[in-house]
């Protein structure tokens, strides 16, 4: 990145606006303000509201990339507002929109129901088939770091809605589930303490499903948190082809339980160094 | 069924695909290189009748017209079924699709056993 680029200077920012109750088609607002170096999009618009147009709506929360509120079609690219820097974008004009792929509210909030209705469908959580471990627990379920490591980065998703708006399939197929919840499905699967697959074989083993990605790699690069959902799809896409010719991993929720004795000794092995400072 | 037993045979028959269309291809595009035999004889009536008496071919012939029914048939259902359709509609687009590959089969099917069972002269 040059200098020039991050030099302090003028920005005009052309802002999508959309209220259901007055337009019937969107427009767009420009706004000029001065952008000092490490002003990030979000901080602009806190601005442009509270300085120039007070009416203008968004979602936003954290300011650090971990609520995954703020996303936005930030020029022509889905990004978190919180983390993208304006004087990074290298460019003197800004456009800021909606998410696309989601119905619009109002000016940048998008409707991010179709994604949380495709997360819960793959249920996104630990099932368990030992009704009787559950209800009278002998020990904790066990997961070494390997493991951990299998699905770890599919675990840092922040359900931003990012890769959904990124996805040219769900574009032309809003059946689709979509980058988010075939990752999640396959985070889920793959937990050596799950035994949930059968359970969601309805939800994903379905047309819209994850057959249906067309392999454009846009939602790993749109992720903000460095998660790989084409990856992930694709994994998932072996786990359901090896289980339906019954290759797939036998899972049992007993097998790695440790009985709490031992889970209280692994604890006190663990227990930090005593204090130095009364 | 399962939508992944229908996308892994729509994979799996890719290979049967590409050796019996290759083969298909030596015999009818590449006749003068594997039989040294003009392409307008190797697509003369006779020499098609001649060909299509052997066992082999019946059986090939048919397996590769199922392998590419079912493999192109998968194909065009991806790409209807990926526009916004009701239920009642892709349900509808399925079966028609169903309908016209098994209809499609039955017709090669057909031309396939008129061809083995055609009685040279009368």
């Amino acid at each position: 990145m040059t200098d020039k680029t991050i030099t302090p200077r003028e920005i005009t920012f052309r802002v999508r606006r959309y209220d259901p109750d007055v337009d019937t088609v969107p427009h767009f607002d420009e706004y000029r303000m001065h952008v000092h170096d490490g002003m990030t999009v979000l901080e602009a618009l806190h601005q442009i509201k509270a300085e120039k147009e007070p009416t203008l709506a968004w979602r936003s929360s954290c300011r650090m990339g971990v609520c995954g509120s703020c996303g936005m079609f930030i020029n022509h690219l889905p990004m978190l507002a919180c983390q993208t820097q304006v004087l990074h974008l290298d460019s003197d004009v800004v456009t800021i929109a909606p998410l696309p792929n989601y119905e619009n509210v109002k000016d940048l909030v998008p409707n991010l129901e179709p994604l949380i209705e495709k997360h819960a469908a793959i249920k996104p959580f630990i099932i368990h088939t030992n009704s009787k471990e559950i209800d009278e627990p002998t020990g904790e379920f066990l997961q070494s770091v390997k493991e951990r490591e299998s699905i770890s980065q599919f675990t840092h998703c922040i359900k931003c809605g990012l890769c959904l708006a990124a996805c040219p399939t769900v574009a032309t197929d809003p059946l689709f589930l979509g980058p988010q919840a075939l990752a999640q499905a396959y985070r889920y699967t793959a937990d050596n303490r799950d035994c949930g697959l059968h359970g969601r074989l309805e939800a994903i083993d379905i047309f819209h499903g994850p057959y249906q990605c067309h392999l454009a790699g846009a939602c790993s690069q749109a992720c903000p948190k460095g998660v790989d959902p084409a990856f992930a799809i694709q994994l998932l896409k072996r786990t359901l082809v090896l289980d339906s010719i019954g290759f797939g991993k036998k899972k049992s929720s007993l097998a790695k339980v440790m009985p709490l004795a031992d889970v209280v000794k692994a604890i006190e092995e663990f227990a930090p160094p005593p204090r130095t400072v009364k | 069924m399962r939508e992944t037993r229908l996308w892994s045979l729509h994979i799996l028959v890719l290979p049967i695909i590409a050796v019996l269309l290759g083969a298909h291809f030596a015999v009818m595009h590449y006749a003068p290189v594997f039989y040294g035999m003009s392409v307008e004889k190797a697509r003369e009536f006779s020499t098609m009748i001649e060909r299509g008496k052997s066992i082999t071919q019946l059986v090939l012939y048919i397996l590769l017209l199922a392998a590419g029914l079912y493999h192109g048939m998968y194909g065009v259902r991806g790409i209807i079924r990926e526009l916004p359709l009701t239920p009642t509609l892709a349900k509808l687009v399925d079966v028609g699709i169903i309908a016209f590959g098994l209809f499609i089969f039955a017709l090669g099917t057909y031309v396939t056993w008129w061809t083995y069972s055609y009685k040279i002269g009368g």
